[in-house]
């Protein structure tokens, strides 16, 4: 055992904070997206068909040829029921793209639709998958945590 | 790296912040259920800092962690007085009234035409830093193991230190650890700042890798797990909370059968080795036995 | 060396010490007899400044203790081994003798200090590197005696020492609380085990119901007496 002096807290803190200064990239202007989504049940009662409408924020044209993956976590229990992406297939339609989601509960998910190619983005929508039902969860209506 | 196991890799990383933060409380002795509030706060600071204010990450993630300290300084102060039950239900009260702050709290400004902000129970979307500054997903799961291999050392350091020695002093018998002249609330609050910054950079890490946060992520639920990743992993090293992170985040997500059973799982191997290994599986016996077998005989270091 | 006066302790409206008086002699062992409730350990832990007093006056060598905090207390140079939390447990022997030199900063003299008490417990050598919570009882008393040595204090407060002991340990001990004396620390010793404590101490003091109630040295009232009084105390005895 040593004793150090009792600037040691203060001395441990700082390489904390100090060396994610450099880690910054300049930021630069980009297309963003824009994106509405849609589930519904499919085969068992975890699985659901989504399909994603992709658009330019901007000009409101449908944004094609994106490679799209969908995950999603349960806000209320973070870091863990991580669903593992699945890759979205893009429809005749432009900037329409098709995925199947098996979840492991029924309650709120957050839907992160990846996307990568000519843009990198991340658009979060959070839906409410209750057997049949798949809706948008909207502000008062009274958030659930999960479907246990 | 597939970007599932760079996404289950993350949250374990991020996860392992406020479990440590929770752990180096039960280092001093203290039960908390409320270290999920300054993982909201770094959180809701961070993602501030960097999508409205246009900081770089470095800064809101300092920033995050700044706010986490000084809010648990103030919750500190008058909790100092509480012990066991009283201080668990304190943190835990705390901790419910932060989240239910953050329903109520809107924040929005325009910035290209979008509104950007905490939103109440809609929560805060758009804290775009990573894509808007094209970090990968795996760069970004680097930049978590970077700053978690930082604190770790830095625990490792605290340790072997002076002030690692105060703390469990503080742990072991609060009384006895005055007796010897130890400034017991000066320490408490101490640790109870560097927990509160740990959590903080935590929440700041979370809300830029899933660039969306809402109340609903920061309830009693995190709170419970931070805490019990300690007790599992055991409370000898700080690897023992990582450990009971990898054990609940890494084992359970990876299989994924087990995924719907994990409150079970989880639940059960709390209680089990709470009774077989109650201050978890790397112990203090287990770490000093470890640390007496690597001295070899050696003579000690005194 | 320490003198108290008129001490008042109180839980809520409840007072534990009733306006205790008394006085510790430099240089030799004063003990504190009673029953259980008496107030003994209310006085210990009121000196060390863990339980604040009502009212009333702690002076070590004319230094006013009340109000200090056990830090500052435990620099002025009083050290008190406690009832029933001897030791940190998952703390080894060694870091539990340099948990007591907390405050010191001769780095050199600590070490000096610690081989000294390795010499004098020898067992405590034996098991430096072992958890304290895994030694024995005994074995634990003599660490938590080490360990109050190790703030160099000008008076030892001691709790009950025999608590919990099997009858031959509380002799060892005993002697080697006769045997600190002798080499010139101040001692003030609470202990229901009159018999034990009547031959080793200069002095003593009976304690019953927050109030001192005798003063004087072994001898000066039978030992049945005492022992009655401090088991029973006199109300119920009378």
């Amino acid at each position: 055992m040593k004793y150090q002096s009792k600037a040691t807290a203060v001395r441990w803190l700082m390489p904390v904070l100090l060396p994610a200064v450099f880690l910054a990239h300049p930021a630069f202007a980009q297309v963003r997206a824009k994106a509405d989504v849609t589930c519904r049940q499919a085969g068992g009662p975890l699985e659901y068909d989504c399909i994603v409408k992709l658009i330019n924020a901007r000009s409101s044209e449908p944004l094609s040829g994106v490679s799209l993956t969908i995950g999603a976590d349960m806000p209320s229990m973070p870091g863990v029921h991580h669903l593992r992406p699945a890759v979205a297939i893009e429809d005749q339609e432009r900037g329409t793209y098709r995925a199947k989601l098996v979840l492991d509960m029924h309650g709120d998910w957050a839907l992160q639709l990846n996307l990568s190619g000519p843009l990198r983005d991340r658009i979060v929508k959070v839906l409410r998958f209750e057997g049949g039902e798949v809706g948008e969860v909207k502000a008062g209506q009274g958030r659930k945590a999960h479907g246990h | 790296m597939d970007e599932y196991l760079v996404g289950v890799l993350s949250n374990v990383g991020v996860i392992s912040f406020v479990a440590l933060s929770a752990y180096l409380l039960l280092l001093t002795g203290e039960i908390t259920f409320g270290q999920q509030a300054f993982f909201a706060i770094g959180a809701y600071a961070a993602g501030i800092a960097t999508a409205m204010w246009g900081w770089t990450l470095a800064a809101g993630l300092g920033f995050g962690a700044l706010a986490g300290a000084l809010s648990a300084t103030i919750v500190g102060v008058p909790t100092l007085r509480l012990h066991g039950l009283y201080f668990a239900i304190a943190t835990l009260a705390f901790a419910e009234m932060v989240r239910i702050l953050f329903e109520m709290f809107r924040y929005q400004i325009e910035i290209d035409g979008e509104w950007v902000g905490p939103n109440g129970a809609d929560g805060f979307r758009d804290i775009r830093y990573i894509f808007e500054n094209d970090i990968s997903g795996m760069e970004f799961m680097l930049i978590i193991y970077g700053l978690l291999t930082v604190i770790l050392a830095g625990f490792m350091l605290l340790e072997r230190s002076r002030l690692g020695v105060i703390f469990r002093m503080i742990g072991e018998d609060e009384v006895l650890a005055g007796l010897q002249g130890v400034s017991v609330a000066r320490y408490r609050i101490l640790a109870a700042a560097i927990a509160g910054a740990l959590a903080g950079i935590g929440g700041g890490l979370y809300a830029h890798l899933t660039t969306y946060i809402e109340p609903r992520i920061f309830d009693v639920m995190l709170g419970v797990h931070s805490l019990a990743y300690g007790l599992i992993g055991g409370l000898g090293t700080a690897l023992g909370p990582i450990l009971g992170v990898l054990i609940d985040i890494g084992l359970l997500e990876s299989i994924r059968a087990l995924s719907g059973y994990r409150m079970i799982i989880f639940g059960g191997l709390v209680a089990l080795l709470l009774i077989v290994r109650p201050r978890g599986l790397l112990d203090e016996r287990l770490v000093h036995r470890i640390g007496v077998a690597l001295r070899g005989g050696r003579k000690m270091r005194v | 060396m320490l003198d108290i006066s008129d001490l008042v302790t109180a839980y809520g409206k409840i007072e534990a010490l009733k306006g205790v008086s008394l006085h510790v002699e430099s240089g030799r062992i004063t003990c504190l007899l009673g029953p259980n409730g008496a107030g003994k350990t209310t006085l210990m832990m009121s000196i060390a400044g863990i339980l604040q007093p009502r009212r009333g006056s702690i002076r070590l060598e004319g230094d006013e203790l009340l109000g200090l905090s056990p830090a500052r207390i435990v620099a002025k140079g009083v050290a008190l081994v406690p009832e029933n939390r001897l030791v940190f447990p998952q703390m080894s022997v060694q870091e539990n003798l340099y948990a007591g030199a907390y405050q010191r900063a001769d780095k050199a003299a600590v070490e000096a200090d610690i081989e000294r008490m390795y010499g004098r417990f020898p067992r405590l050598k034996e098991r430096r590197e072992q958890l304290a919570g895994t030694l024995s009882g005994g074995e634990q008393q003599m660490l938590a005696v080490a360990r109050a040595l190790m703030s160099r204090p000008r008076v030892l407060l001691m709790d009950e020492p025999s608590l919990g002991l099997a009858p031959m340990i509380v002799a060892e001990i005993f002697s080697i609380i006769a045997e600190l004396n002798r080499d010139g620390t101040t001692i003030f010793l609470v202990e229901q085990n009159a018999h034990m404590a009547l031959q080793v101490a200069h002095q003593f003091f009976l304690m019953e119901q927050g109030r001192i109630t005798f003063k004087g040295t072994p001898g000066q009232l039978a030992e049945d007496e005492v022992i009655q009084r401090a088991y029973l105390g006199a109300r119920r005895a009378g």
